[in-house]
Order: C-alpha cells, then structure tokens, then sequence
C-alpha cells in the first residue's frame, strides 16, 4: 500500500545519499517517500536525479544538491532552500559522514532520539552519558518563525571527558563535565546540534543526522558532522558516532507503533521532553500525517 | 469488546525472578515481570512515555526500569522514578497500562475485560499440582483444543473444559492433567501443562510426561 504523502512533506529537501556514495559516471537506485529515484553521480559535487515510473523507465527530472556530505532532493517544489550550515566551509573543521544506516522507524522518531538527552546515560552509558548522572536542567525551546525552525536552546548534560578506555587505562577514574548545546531542527527530516567547545566559546562542533524516509516506517540515517577536533582523525570520529549510532538503533527499531503519536496522551511527556513536545506541535501544525500515529486514531 | 474470560499466559515457574519477558496473547504484545521478590505483574509491552517495550527493560529490586530513559515502575504500574529528574515526584498520571495477574494451578493468567467478572478456571483443589512444561503449536487455540482432544494417552482419558482457555484430562488412575491454552494469534498457541498423581511424584516420571508432550506436539503439528 502506498500512503498518502502530505504536500508539506512532498515539498522538502530530502537527503537521498551521501557523498563518495557513488562513483563519477555510476548510478544508483533507492526510494523516497515510496517513491523510486536514481541517483547518477556526474562528477565530485554534481548528481542528475529522475523519477522511476513502475517499469523501471526515467520519468521526470528532480532538483539535486550536494550539500554538507549528503545529497539532496525533492519530489515536488522545495518552498525554501536548504538550511544554512557554514560550518561545513570552515577548512580547519574535521567533515565526514557515517554513511547510510538503515532504521525501521518513523523518521520522526530518528529526530526526536537526536533532540533527545536523557537517554544518554542508559543507552550511550560511558560514552554519552554516566549511569549515576542523569538530570537534564530545564532549558529553552523556540520556533524561530522567519526559518520555520525548533531550536532548544542551552541544553546541558554531564558527559564523560574521554572514553571510558582512556579513563580505565588512566586508573579507572571517570571524569566527567558539564557540556552544553543547541539543538536545531530544520526540517521534519533534518536535525543538528551545536556543542560548545572547551577550546574557543566563540565555536562549536556541529553534527547533523538528515533522514530519508523510504517509506513511514522505514529510513535512511546519514550522519555528518564538521567537528573542531585537530587530534582526531576523521575516521576516528566516525567510528565514534556509528558506535553511537547503532546504540540508538536498537532503540529506535523496538519502539512501538513506529509511526510517531502526535496525541501528547498517548505517549506521556516529561520536563526534559520539551524539545520533543515542541517538534510534535510543530508537525501537527503543519498537518503532517505521513509517518505519524494520529491518522490510524482519527 | 474483550471477552471476559482468564487467559493462561505462562507457567509461573517459568517468570524468573528479576525478570522481563515479553508474550503474545491473543495478538497483544504484553510484559511479564518480576522483582527480586514480588508478585508476577503483566502489562501492556509499552512504556507510556516513549513507546519503548517494558519486556526489554531491566529489573531492580522490585522495580522494573525502562531501557531507554530509565524510568522506574513499582509492581502496581505506577512511575516511581523519572531519573532525568530526580528530585521529581512523578504524577499519578503516570502509569504502565496494567492487567490483573493471578496465579492459580503453577499457571498465570490474566484477563483483558473491563469487568473480569467471570471466575478462575476451577479444576479443585490448588495444591499438589506440579509444572511440566510448555509447548507451541503453529496452528490456533480452537484447533489446538480439537487436536488435544484426540490425543491417546495409553489410558481412557477423561477430558473435562475448564472454562474457555483449559483443559483438565484424566489419564489413567496415576495422573491428572491441566492444559491451559493460550491463544497468541490466529496461527499460533501455547500449551502450558501442570500435573497432579503418582505418575508426576518422581523426577523420572515428570521427564517422562515432558517428552511424551513433546511427542504429542511434533504428532500435532505433522497433523
């Protein structure tokens, strides 16, 4: 069965792969929003995409962009470009991408576990979070109306300073601080965060997960990030993050019903949930159906 | 509607102490869980904050924590604990979606009516019954039931229902039966078996009815 896509949704910039995917002169074939596309890579930063009608054969041309290690596009007319992020141009940050990593789920709910703190000391035990420090302070959301964007703003957590090999090879102490970051939600399938720096208050790392829903409950993860790090290679940083990755994946694959309840009593919010409850207003204000719970109720 | 008839879900011996475990009943994903030492609860397999199953959640004390942020739950369902913020009294609002849980015969069973008016199976006395074993069958609860029927024991069978979901055979002067069915889905069940008499009091004579069940499952299933 095909669902129903909402124009709202079929209007986005959507991610569709990431660069270094596929080769100069290569195609590719993956779906969005149900939708069968090919990718063809013309050169480095340059990629033809059409629509696959049912007998495999090219149907119309759709908008292509390579932007931030990913590239995008959309099924109808994007009302607004893709998000700024500069951080991407910045030469002396550490860029890369995890790739794709597929997940059984509403792409919503890939979101809301990004946005999400409080889940860092369970899930990413020692590498996100520590089991015994587990408050997350109030902090503040907005919708910024000029981008159409949820920010949640000062969001602050006690991580651990190194990896829990380091502190155990150093005598097991686990040290551990105080960070801070805002999260940023551009769209309904792209998402980033801004994480203060301990070196310069003026920067911070920023890391992105844009989501390609193949279907409602089914996507495309592509993680990317421009980190502030001159120690760390970026192969480094990528192992890091698919090993938190995949951490969050068995989550997100088990929660139930994969599409996401709008109903704020059907799933009951707490305090550190504000940014949450923020992005599913947000969604149901612009009446989007298309991977949410709410229709199978109504 | 839900029927108001009590289900059987499982063997108790079989719900470890802090333990989660996950059953289907009836097309429900529910959770069965203990404490270190408390009653066996069965909920709904959902976390109300977050959608995450409880079934994979992780026990303490008598506490069942969910895996994705930690809440705590006490056996009655209610939110003990929200660690995000601890000095946080949490609402009563918060609440696992909880089922009546009763044991009876070495079996749990549960009921998913609102009014839960109708009584436990009743195959007398509670006491003397010893737990043997569970077994699946691909095929459903009504079928199941038809095919125990015309089991051969090796002895006259005297078969009586015991309410919807059981099944009370006596086989022979030395053994006495009780299979409770519980229906998973159109195409799957379980049979959840206790006995009573002679022919259970030893430890070779319980191993002995196991692997006949077993027997008569693989017999059932080919049929």
């Amino acid at each position: 069965m095909t669902a129903i896509v909402d124009t709202a949704v079929w209007n986005e910039w959507i991610a569709c792969g990431w660069v270094g995917q596929i080769a100069a002169g290569a195609s590719h074939v993956t779906t969005v929003l149900g939708q069968k596309i090919r990718i063809t890579c013309v050169d480095e930063n340059s990629y033809e995409i059409v629509a696959l009608t049912d007998d495999q054969t090219a149907g119309r041309r759709l908008p292509a962009k390579a932007r931030f290690c990913c590239i995008f596009t959309s099924l109808g007319d994007p009302t607004r470009d893709l998000p700024l992020i500069p951080e991407f141009e910045e030469s002396d940050r550490k860029i890369g991408c995890c790739g794709g990593i597929g997940i059984r789920t509403s792409p919503y709910r890939i979101i809301e576990n990004f946005i999400d703190m409080a889940h860092f000391s369970f899930v990413h035990t020692d590498l996100l979070g520590l089991s015994d420090k587990t408050e997350v302070l109030t902090y503040r959301t907005e919708h910024r109306a000029d981008v159409d964007e949820i920010w949640a703003i000062d969001c602050m957590y006690v991580q651990p300073l190194r990896s829990k090999a380091v502190n155990d090879v150093e005598g097991g102490k686990r040290e551990s601080h105080m960070t801070t970051r805002d999260y940023r939600i551009m769209s309904p399938f792209s998402v980033m965060l801004y994480r203060a720096t301990d070196s310069d208050p003026t920067r911070s790392h920023a890391i992105c997960v844009f989501v390609q829903p193949v279907s409602e409950t089914e996507c495309l993860a592509y993680m990317t990030f421009a980190y502030l790090v001159p120690g760390s290679s970026v192969s480094n940083l990528v192992d890091f993050q698919q090993a938190v990755f995949l951490q969050d994946r068995v989550i997100l694959e088990n929660q139930r019903p994969a599409l996401l309840p709008l109903d704020p009593t059907y799933e009951l919010p707490t305090k550190a949930d504000a940014s949450s409850i923020a992005f599913r207003r947000w969604l149901k204000r612009k009446n989007i159906r298309y991977g949410t719970y709410e229709k199978q109720a109504g | 509607m839900t029927i108001d008839s009590w289900i059987p879900i499982g063997l108790e011996s079989q719900i470890q102490p802090a333990s989660s475990n996950p059953v289907i009943v009836e097309g429900r994903s529910i959770a069965v869980w203990r404490g270190d030492d408390g009653p066996v609860s069965v909920w709904e397999d959902r976390c109300p904050h977050r959608g995450m199953p409880l079934s994979m959640g992780f026990v303490r004390g008598n506490t069942l924590h969910c895996i994705y942020h930690g809440w705590g739950y006490a056996s009655d369902g209610h939110c003990t604990n929200i660690p995000a913020h601890p000095d946080l009294q949490p609402p009563k609002t918060i609440c696992a979606n909880s089922y009546p849980s009763r044991s009876r015969y070495g079996i749990v069973w549960t009921n998913f009516s609102e009014a839960q008016l109708s009584p436990l199976p009743d195959v007398g006395v509670e006491d003397g019954w010893t737990s043997i074993r569970s077994i699946y069958l691909s095929k459903s609860a009504e079928k199941a039931s038809e095919d125990i029927l015309k089991l051969n024991f090796g002895f006259a069978a005297d078969t009586k229902t015991a309410g919807k979901n059981a099944l009370s055979i006596q086989v022979g002067p030395d053994l006495e039966l009780l299979l409770a069915i519980q229906p998973i889905d159109a195409a799957k069940t379980g049979v959840h078996v206790v006995a009573k008499g002679p022919a259970v009091a030893t430890a070779a004579g319980r191993l002995k009815l196991a692997r006949g069940l077993e027997h008569h499952r693989n017999k059932m299933e080919a049929s």
